[in-house]
């Protein structure tokens, strides 16, 4: 079955991909320059991560304060809901090429598009977490006297941890998951290895398999410690 | 921290008045008000229990006093300067705020929860320490819990750092919305019995929320029961409202067994005993029998020479020469000086006696207590202006 | 040249000004760089849509179904034994992460390329959005009711079928939406495995289609995760009566 889909000459293997990841291949299936190789991963590498974390940055800049804003005041409960919906729905394939179609080829294109993906867990995450949060301590904190805005970093953020660190997170394994595809719009990604297969051949495009789900799990991996770091120890434990 | 911050710190560590005037809360359209046009000052220094049934607005009027509800027409004062005038997150630094769920925060330890309002107002580090361990001990809890979280704690012992948090700035003022109301009834007789005595030491202004009279009684040095639509039904002390209640509702509302209430707020001590004639084994009856004629007590009671009582001479006991070592009727119902006249009462009823000797701490005979003195004081003139603060009353 | 830059070349038109028409009778929608959605080729062309609706719908509803039955067999079996759910949580937890896309090639080397790759991967996706919802709704039932169905003398297995599961419906329902929406979106990619679907519509041939084709797929798309959305609440609604009653 895979004979027939793919170059005979260039079976697909573990053992193939992986040296397609540490030695550029001496030849591609369209012949001419090298291909794979350690440093060629590394730049795609390098370039997926950039576009990931500057999407991440302007979801947060944009998702984040509304959503805490939302969620404090306790109102647009059906915006943030709906937005969250809404957001699972969108087609990232059509994303993308509609973004480079109509706007053209870009890194900045791009990372609009995967922004814009990344908007909606990060927003729903925050205003369900801070409604979440438990009105007691709130009501203490403002009898108190700290300000709004207090309460809101204080008490509601560190309590709300949990819910908007999964929304965090998921926003970036969407955000890595599409910046694969941004080959498509003209920026070079590990999913190059995966679109233009007919040049890297079948190790390259398991390689770019392996790659991506590499890098998204080491996402994953960093923001979940992260996640602990950020969680008070007063919400871990319980009763002695 | 900003300069202004610092020079936030409560001035006064004395107890300021707090006045209601015309108060009134409406909410949204609705004819009948949360709390309508309330009058009433609350002395420097006392407890103030506001009281009611559900939804006659006496959490509103607390939380009015620090603005956690605003005021739709009216002042209150603390210390003669209108709440309206300061800005909401400065004026709650300076009053105690303690809420039934006590709100702990649970991302922070203890001693950062007690912490949390002289952070506020801009505290050096050292002195916040300070006061955080002074008022542990003060609370009686182990200056270790400090470093604990509050999901770690039991009930109890939430509900005491709840009380910490709110004295930690010293406030003159402080509001307690049916703070002990979540605790089962042994414990919380304790909490506010410790109250009681912190409250002695301190001092301080309290505004007092709940709906059990019981506790308002005990706990108050004024009461305010308020009616349904927030209105002041009356504005008294536990004596008077348990004597003279204004109207009806008051009545039912205080209960039927409003006589026995009173008996709670006062001590045998409080009022005047019978002497009774004292014997001393080996005393010749003659003088004993001398001793009877006109005596408020009919029979003579027996004491040791210590003036420990050991029981009551009959009519065949003084038919002998000497008082003899054994009495006929044995002592009965035996009370201290301390007692609540509430429990002499029962002990009274119960030992099916006329009369109880009631000693001294050395148990040395005191008096005599009878059911006839304890109705008379009742009715007495004595018994209606004569009251005792809260903290001086009996309680436990 | 190499076919990778001819086909940046053609994607690399920027459309500056949408609204400037040229007579498009004699031009095909295709050749209008400018016009960012032609209704008529649009109507005309449908038809062509219908082929890759269904090769999506395949993907979805098989995907889904067979997450499903895996999960919630997971779920129940995570249920009754406590040790099973972190190491449970977990694994399905790497499978999540693990992007759609690149789960197709590392099927690679099993199944190859093409639909049954597809489904594998979007079925792993779905694995534990539908297994934690499934276990957070058992988990949410009230313990009362549980004691209470205990005392009347149900078994285990009657308190599971006839109590829990009734009650954690709404939970379980919502996972599902989740990952049938989430799915619906995902699916368009499974051209780049040979799987087909919409995707077809959008990019073939190391070709992006032109803005109207990706614009219909794309709605097609949204279209058809909210219907199951839709669906999948009415079903919710039917299946649990009583919280109507409690909701009017």
């Amino acid at each position: 079955m895979i004979g027939s889909l793919l170059p005979p000459f260039l079976p697909a293997s573990i053992g193939g991909a992986i040296e397609f990841i540490f030695e550029p291949q001496s030849s591609s299936v369209t012949g001419g320059k090298k291909v794979g190789g350690f440093e060629q991963v590394v730049e795609l590498t390098i370039t997926q991560l950039e576009l990931t974390l500057l999407a991440l940055a302007v979801a947060l800049v944009v998702a984040l304060p509304v959503g805490l804003y939302l969620g404090h005041r306790g109102t647009g409960e059906l915006l943030a809901i709906a937005i969250g919906n809404a957001g699972r729905a969108i087609p990232e394939l059509a994303l993308i090429a509609l973004m480079a179609v109509v706007f053209g080829v870009g890194f900045q294109y791009v990372t609009i598009a995967l922004a814009v993906l990344g908007i909606p867990p990060i927003l729903t995450n925050a205003f369900v977490g801070i409604r979440q949060v438990d009105r007691a301590p709130i009501d203490a904190a403002r009898g108190m006297g700290m300000t709004e805005a207090e309460i809101l970093f204080r008490v509601e953020m560190p309590l709300a941890i949990p819910t908007l660190m999964a929304g965090i997170r998921g926003a970036t394994i969407a955000i890595v998951a599409t910046a694969t595809i941004a080959p498509l719009a003209g920026v070079l990604t590990l999913g190059d290895f995966i679109i233009n297969r007919n040049v890297y051949g079948a190790s390259g495009l398991l390689a770019g398999g392996i790659l991506v789900a590499l890098l998204a799990l080491v996402l994953e991996f960093s923001l979940a410690a992260l996640q602990r770091a950020l969680t008070s120890k007063g919400l871990k434990v319980s009763a002695a | 921290m900003p300069a202004e911050e610092v020079t936030e710190e409560v001035s006064s560590a004395a107890a300021s008045a707090v006045r209601y005037e015309n108060a009134t809360k409406r909410y949204g359209d609705s004819a009948e008000a949360a709390v309508e046009r309330l009058n009433l000052e609350v002395p420097a220094g006392e407890v103030c229990v506001l009281v009611g049934p559900s939804g006659c607005g006496k959490t509103t009027a607390m939380r009015l006093v620090n603005r956690t509800v605003e005021l739709s027409e009216g002042d209150v004062l603390i210390g003669g300067e209108s709440v309206r005038e300061r800005d909401p997150a400065r004026l709650r630094r300076e009053i105690g705020y303690v809420i039934q769920e006590v709100g702990l925060f649970p991302h922070r330890t203890i001693a950062q929860n007690v912490g949390t309002v002289p952070q506020l107002l801009g505290w050096k580090k050292e002195r916040t320490r300070a006061r955080t361990a002074e008022l542990m001990e003060l609370i009686g809890l182990d200056p270790e819990l400090g470093e604990r979280y509050p999901a770690q704690l039991s009930g109890g012992q939430q509900q005491r750092v709840g009380v910490a948090r709110a004295l930690a700035a010293d406030p003159p003022v402080m509001l307690m919305d049916e703070p002990f109301g979540a605790i089962d009834p042994i414990n919380r007789e304790r909490l506010q019995n410790e109250f009681l005595r912190l409250q002695a030491e301190i001092r301080k202004t309290i505004l007092f929320v709940t709906h059990d009279i019981d506790e308002a009684i005990k706990m108050g040095d004024r009461i305010a029961i308020m009616r349904k639509g927030g209105h002041l039904a009356q504005f008294a002390t536990p004596a008077e409202l348990l004597m003279a209640p204004a109207d009806e509702f008051v009545e039912d509302f205080v209960g039927a067994d409003r006589a026995l209430k009173r008996l709670a707020l006062i001590r045998v001590s409080d009022i005047d005993l019978w002497e009774a004639p004292l014997a001393y084994v080996g005393q010749p009856t003659a003088e004993v029998r001398a001793k009877l004629r006109g005596a408020e007590v009919a029979y003579p009671l027996l004491v040791d020479s210590e003036r420990r009582p050991l029981g009551w001479l009959s009519e065949r006991d003084l038919a002998a020469e000497t008082v003899p070592a054994q009495p006929d009727s044995p002592l009965g119902p035996l009370l201290d000086r301390d007692d609540v006249m509430r429990d002499a009462l029962a002990d009274l009823l119960q030992g099916e006696a006329q009369y109880a000797a009631v000693t001294d701490h050395s148990g040395r005979i005191d008096g005599v207590l009878s059911v006839e003195i304890i109705s008379e004081f009742l009715a007495s003139p004595k018994a209606k202006t004569d009251e005792n603060s809260a903290v001086e009353r009996p309680h436990g | 040249m190499d076919s990778r830059l001819l086909s940046l070349a053609t994607v690399g038109e920027v459309g500056k000004s949408f609204f400037h028409e040229r007579t498009s009778e004699t031009l095909p929608c295709q050749a209008q760089e400018s016009k960012l959605f032609c209704f008529d080729w649009a109507k005309e062309n449908i038809g062509s849509f219908g082929m890759p609706t269904l090769q999506h719908l395949e993907l979805v509803v098989f995907s889904v179904l067979a997450g499903f039955a895996i999960a919630f067999v997971l779920a129940l079996l995570a249920h009754r034994r406590r040790w099973l759910r972190a190491p449970l949580l977990g694994a399905t937890g790497v499978l999540y992460t693990v992007p759609s896309i690149a789960f197709f090639f590392l099927l690679l080397p099993i199944t190859g390329l093409g639909r049954d790759s597809v489904i594998i991967a979007l079925s792993a996706y779905t694995l534990q959005i539908i297994y934690r919802n499934t276990l957070a709704g058992l988990a949410n039932v009230p313990a009362a009711v549980k004691d209470a169905a205990r005392g009347m003398g149900l078994t285990d297995r009657q308190i599971l079928w006839r109590v829990e599961l009734p009650l954690a419906t709404p939970e379980i329902v919502a996972g599902l939406r989740i990952a049938t929406v989430s799915t619906v979106a995902i699916a368009t990619l499974a051209v780049l495995a040979s799987g087909g679907g919409l995707g077809v519509k959008i990019y073939a041939g190391g070709n992006l289609h032109f803005a109207t084709s990706i614009i219909v797929a794309g709605g097609i798309a949204i279209l058809m995760a909210m219907s199951f959305d839709v669906i999948l609440v009415g079903i919710q609604r039917l299946a649990t009566p009583w919280r109507r009653t409690a909701e009017s």
